[in-house]
């Protein structure tokens, strides 16, 4: 560190060694055994959810129990109408039948009883979901760091450039999950095979209005695209990587070319990305509507997706590799970890908060099944997600520790994919979800997959990116005392 | 130990070697070679942040973060204790039916007031303990200490080679050297 001595730069290559390849192994067969334990031990006859009236008709009984279910601010109100007599009796009704009709059919839904298989499906989406938006923000962190003309990243880089090929494979388990499972994933889906026009029973206003966007033509051709042009462009960028390091000494043509690939990437990425998040996870509950909803799900996924790159970089040092990175990246990368932890919280907690500040019953009941049924789920996620991560990377040495820093980072990654999990599953299961074998075995499994996907990727080209033009200033990155 | 750092008070130390470079990297070897000879410097003085010269001259790290942390609690216990004493204690209003107790709409006002005391403590903090107060004045041993020069300081003890210091200096690349004692300064 410093200029007080020279840092030889050499080429690194990576091998893996048979203990990761032995524990990536482990994690994707136990996940697989869980997931098969899971499978096995689904109560088939969908009385899951006997908590709940399993009607499929809009019937009357139906719409009171949304009623009281969806507005629990509305109930003492609805009592005191109920002593004063017949009219008030009637307005109640009357009432009653203008929220059936904008918010009835979803608590139905909700209820509803669905195929065993719904829980396999869902899994796989909030599983290919939160992967794929890893892969992406391994690569959005990469074209940042071209975009900024930033230096100090430059011997980490191989790192997400390793991990943004997995976005392929992740989309095509959300492909799989949403052919296979969204009409039971999405009430919308549902809904648009049902075919109604207004004035029909159980019409729903709501979703025929949002169904110019939210169709299943939408829901597969959008992302499709979307994913290909990023993939293009991440792969594109790997390749001038590649180029740069076998071209020669003192080329910088192909870092240009990155910087205008990365933008182009930013640019669209920035722009689109909310879309994915309105699809596939927002429109779970499809009644419902949150304008932040998409930096949410950007916030958290780019948090994980910093935590994964953190806990790659410090695996491979203490492996012996990555010799030119040093306490000072991996500072660097806690203090980017510590404010995106900050920066979800922030989200997290606004999107909240406007929404209670309004009082508006349609924007509540996203919240409302989950504050309701899922109270420690709720806090748990803030726990593990923020106040956690929060406390011990404000400590200089916690983000500079070997084994602290990690696991802070491993918490994350586990936090944030619950925080997925949660975005879906009370929506599509009611009160009745819960975390079982099946959902556990499922993220092990595909966590497996992931790391060993990254690792074989980081197997294929040297750890240096030998002529990157700021090499020479991540080497010998210093933030001073 | 008080709350203002005397050490940087230069006018009451022993008498002072001074060395002006203009060049950084010149700078970055003279003090590498004043420190492997042993003797301690007393502080340099850049206009700019030079990369690695506070690993060199073996500068402590800031206690300022610590403080930082503090003010941090500070702020928070006293924006809860405000809004409620306002919201809850003196004055109930009843918005939207809202309860009147700790709920979400308290959390930006914690978090602001968070904000500015971490900011507002840190800059008192920091300026004070550096001696930068209204009223003190400090010695400005070079003119363009602020513009385009750095300054190197080393304080002279018992049996100390000044000669081979300045030697050294000038051998790296000092472009002046002086001696400073009680406000006066001699070019030698």
């Amino acid at each position: 560190m410093g200029h007080g001595h020279h840092i030889e730069i050499k080429q690194e290559t990576f091998s893996m060694p048979s203990k990761a390849k032995s524990f990536t192994m482990i994690l994707m067969i136990l996940g697989l055994v869980l997931t098969g334990i899971g499978i096995a031990t689904i109560d088939k006859t969908g009385a899951g959810h006997d908590a709940h009236q399993t009607n499929t008709e809009h019937s009357a009984t139906e719409s009171h129990e949304g009623h009281e279910a969806h507005e629990g601010g509305h109930e003492a109100h609805a009592e005191s109408e109920h002593e004063s007599g017949h009219s008030a009796d009637a307005a109640h009704e009357e009432h009653s039948n203008v929220d059936n009709e904008a918010f009835g059919p979803r608590i139905e839904y909700h209820a509803q009883e669905k195929p065993w298989t719904t829980k396999i499906w869902s899994n796989l989406l909030v599983a290919g979901y939160y992967f794929t938006m890893i892969s992406l923000c391994a690569l959005f962190w990469y074209a940042i760091q071209y975009a900024a003309n930033a230096g100090w990243s430059v011997t980490i880089k191989r790192v997400p450039e390793a991990m943004l090929t997995f976005i392929p494979i992740a989309f095509v388990v959300v492909l799989i999950a949403l052919i296979f499972g969204k009409d039971n994933i999405y009430h919308w889906a549902h809904y648009e095979h049902m075919g109604l026009k207004p004035g029909d029973t159980g019409y729903d206003k709501v979703l025929d209005g949002k169904s110019g966007f939210l169709n299943t033509k939408m829901l597969f051709i959008f992302p499709t695209v979307l994913i290909i042009w990023w993939y293009f462009l991440g792969n594109k960028l790997r390749s001038l990587s590649i180029q740069e390091d076998n071209g020669p000494k003192g080329d910088t043509s192909f870092f240009k070319k990155s910087i205008r690939f990365s933008a182009a990437f930013l640019v669209t990425f920035g722009f689109l990305i909310s879309i994915l998040a309105w699809l596939f996870m927002m429109s779970v509950d499809a009644h419902w509507y949150s304008t932040i909803f998409g930096v949410y799900n950007f916030a958290t996924h780019w948090v994980s997706s910093i935590a994964f790159i953190a806990v790659f970089v410090i695996y491979l040092k203490s492996q012996g590799h990555l010799g030119l990175v040093n306490k000072e990246h991996q500072h660097d990368l806690g203090k980017f970890m510590f404010a995106f932890t900050v920066f979800w919280a922030y989200i997290w907690l606004f999107q909240y908060l406007l929404i209670w500040y309004a009082h508006i019953p349609e924007e509540m009941m996203y919240y409302q099944i989950r504050y309701e049924n899922y109270k420690p789920f709720f806090l748990g996620n803030f726990i593990l997600n923020f106040a956690v991560p929060f406390l011990f990377l404000l400590m200089r040495s916690a983000k500079r520790s070997n084994w602290v820093f990690p696991a802070i980072a491993s918490v994350m990654i586990i936090g944030h994919y619950f925080d997925v999990w949660f975005m879906v599953m009370p929506g599509v299961f009611g009160p009745g979800a819960h975390i079982g074998l099946l959902d556990i075995g499922v993220f092990l499994f595909f966590l497996g997959l992931f790391v060993y996907w990254t690792l074989n990727q980081l197997q294929k080209r040297g750890l240096v990116a030998m002529n990157h033009p700021f090499l020479e200033e991540s080497v010998y990155h210093d933030t001073g005392v | 130990m008080g709350l203002v750092d005397k050490n940087l008070s230069l006018r009451n130390r022993n008498k002072m070697l001074i060395g002006v470079w203009e060049d950084e990297d010149a700078l970055l070897s003279a003090t590498q070679a004043v420190v492997d000879k042993g003797v301690h410097i007393h502080d340099v003085f850049t206009p700019y942040p030079v990369h690695g010269l506070d690993r060199i001259i073996g500068v402590k790290r800031s206690r300022l973060a610590r403080i930082a942390f503090f003010c941090g609690l500070t702020g928070l216990s006293l924006m809860f204790t405000m809004i409620w004493y306002m919201y809850v204690k003196d004055w109930p209003v009843n918005v939207g039916n809202k309860p009147v107790r700790f709920s979400p709409s308290w959390i930006p006002v914690m978090f602001e007031g968070t904000i500015l005391c971490t900011a507002f403590g840190m800059g008192i903090f920091f300026f004070l303990r550096n001696r930068m107060l209204h009223g003190i004045k400090n010695d400005l041993l070079d003119e363009r200490q602020t513009d385009d020069r750095m300054i190197m300081t080393i304080e002279t003890c018992e049996g100390m080679d000044e000669k081979g210091l300045i030697d050294l200096m000038k051998e790296k690349g000092a472009v002046e050297t002086r001696e400073f004692h009680q406000g006066v300064q001699t070019v030698i």
